[in-house]
């Protein structure tokens, strides 16, 4: 009862703006976050810790969140702050136990080494290639071609100049292309 | 579709969309808002065992602190004595040795002047002897 009570304070604060309540940003945001703490971190149960901490967090921030605003923007800006600390957590902490296969793991813990089409392999080197890249280019790989999101929203969401997200795709991308050899 | 979308150098993004995609094996369980709520309320409870667990960490490094320094203050004279006692001791050990030592060079039976122009001599063929083999090595 508590809890239906919280979930329905969060009104609007301008008439008229579709009401947003908690409920419906996890129901409707929680496969888009996770996806993108996902393809930033390269691990599945970070990627589950990193969506759970952002619609904690989000639950926290709800009542100062500007509903003026589209609430995507602001949960995936927060997921992907929280996916590049974790992912560098994470890498610390691998590294800290030193082994050559676990390194193995950070850039590739969701592919299944078993995968047999070789559609699926090569969707697996991409992706492990995008775990690779360094958190800049990262970041703005993934909100733009996991996301579809805009250059412009892309700035809106890394605090970065849309010019600046510009260049930093096309870096992200020729890195990409580097890595990856002529195997596209 | 971008202009560079198939820009040589740059991986094509249709290819980078198809491969971020997620696939239906990677969906996560859903997540739960009242679950969450509930977690969070959870949250509070943890926090305040945790703040009185440092407020007796506090309390406990003040007091053994507090306690240091009344032993101290208390024992502080008698260390002190002891301390001076253990320096006088150090002194004297030392002290009757060197005395000794001293005492021959006061006995005009020795001659330091001679005992000294012997170390010079000595100390002077050395040198010259060190410099005439720096000159047979030398090409």
């Amino acid at each position: 009862m508590a809890v239906c009570v919280a979930l329905r304070s969060f009104d609007p604060a301008i008439a008229g703006v579709r009401r947003v309540t908690f409920a419906d940003a996890v129901r409707d945001y929680q496969e888009e976050v996770f996806g993108a703490a996902l393809r930033i971190t390269g691990d599945r149960e970070s990627a589950l810790d990193v969506a759970s901490t952002t619609f904690l967090k989000a639950y926290r921030a709800f009542s100062r969140y500007d509903q003026t605003r589209p609430i995507r923007h602001w949960l995936l800006r927060i997921a992907t702050n929280e996916a590049i600390s974790h992912a560098r957590r994470r890498s610390r902490e691998l590294r800290r136990r030193v082994d050559v296969e676990s390194g193995a793991e950070i850039v590739d813990g969701a592919a299944a080494p078993e995968e047999a089409s070789v559609a699926r392999e090569a969707r697996a080197r991409i992706r492990a290639a995008v775990v690779g890249l360094p958190e800049l280019y990262r970041v703005v790989i993934v909100l733009r071609y996991f996301n579809d999101l805009s250059v412009d929203e892309i700035a809106k969401i890394t605090g970065r100049p849309p010019s600046t997200v510009g260049v930093q795709l096309l870096r992200g991308r020729a890195l990409l292309r580097q890595a990856l050899g002529d195997a596209q | 579709m971008s202009p560079l979308e198939n820009e040589p150098g740059l991986f094509a993004e249709a290819e980078l969309r198809r491969a971020l995609r997620l696939d239906a094996a990677e969906l996560p369980p859903r997540l739960d808002a009242a679950a969450l709520v509930a977690r969070m309320r959870e949250g509070p409870s943890v926090a305040v065992a945790s703040l009185v667990s440092a407020m007796l960490a506090v309390a406990s490094a003040a007091g053994l602190i507090v306690g240091v320094t009344i032993a101290l203050t208390a024992i502080a004279p008698e260390l002190l004595a002891d301390g001076y006692g253990l320096a006088l001791g150090l002194v004297a050990a030392t002290a009757i040795p060197i005395t000794g030592f001293l005492e021959t060079f006061e006995q005009p039976t020795i001659p330091i002047a001679a005992l000294a122009a012997v170390m010079f001599a000595i100390a002077y063929e050395y040198g010259q002897r060190k410099e005439r083999t720096n000159a047979i090595h030398t090409p």
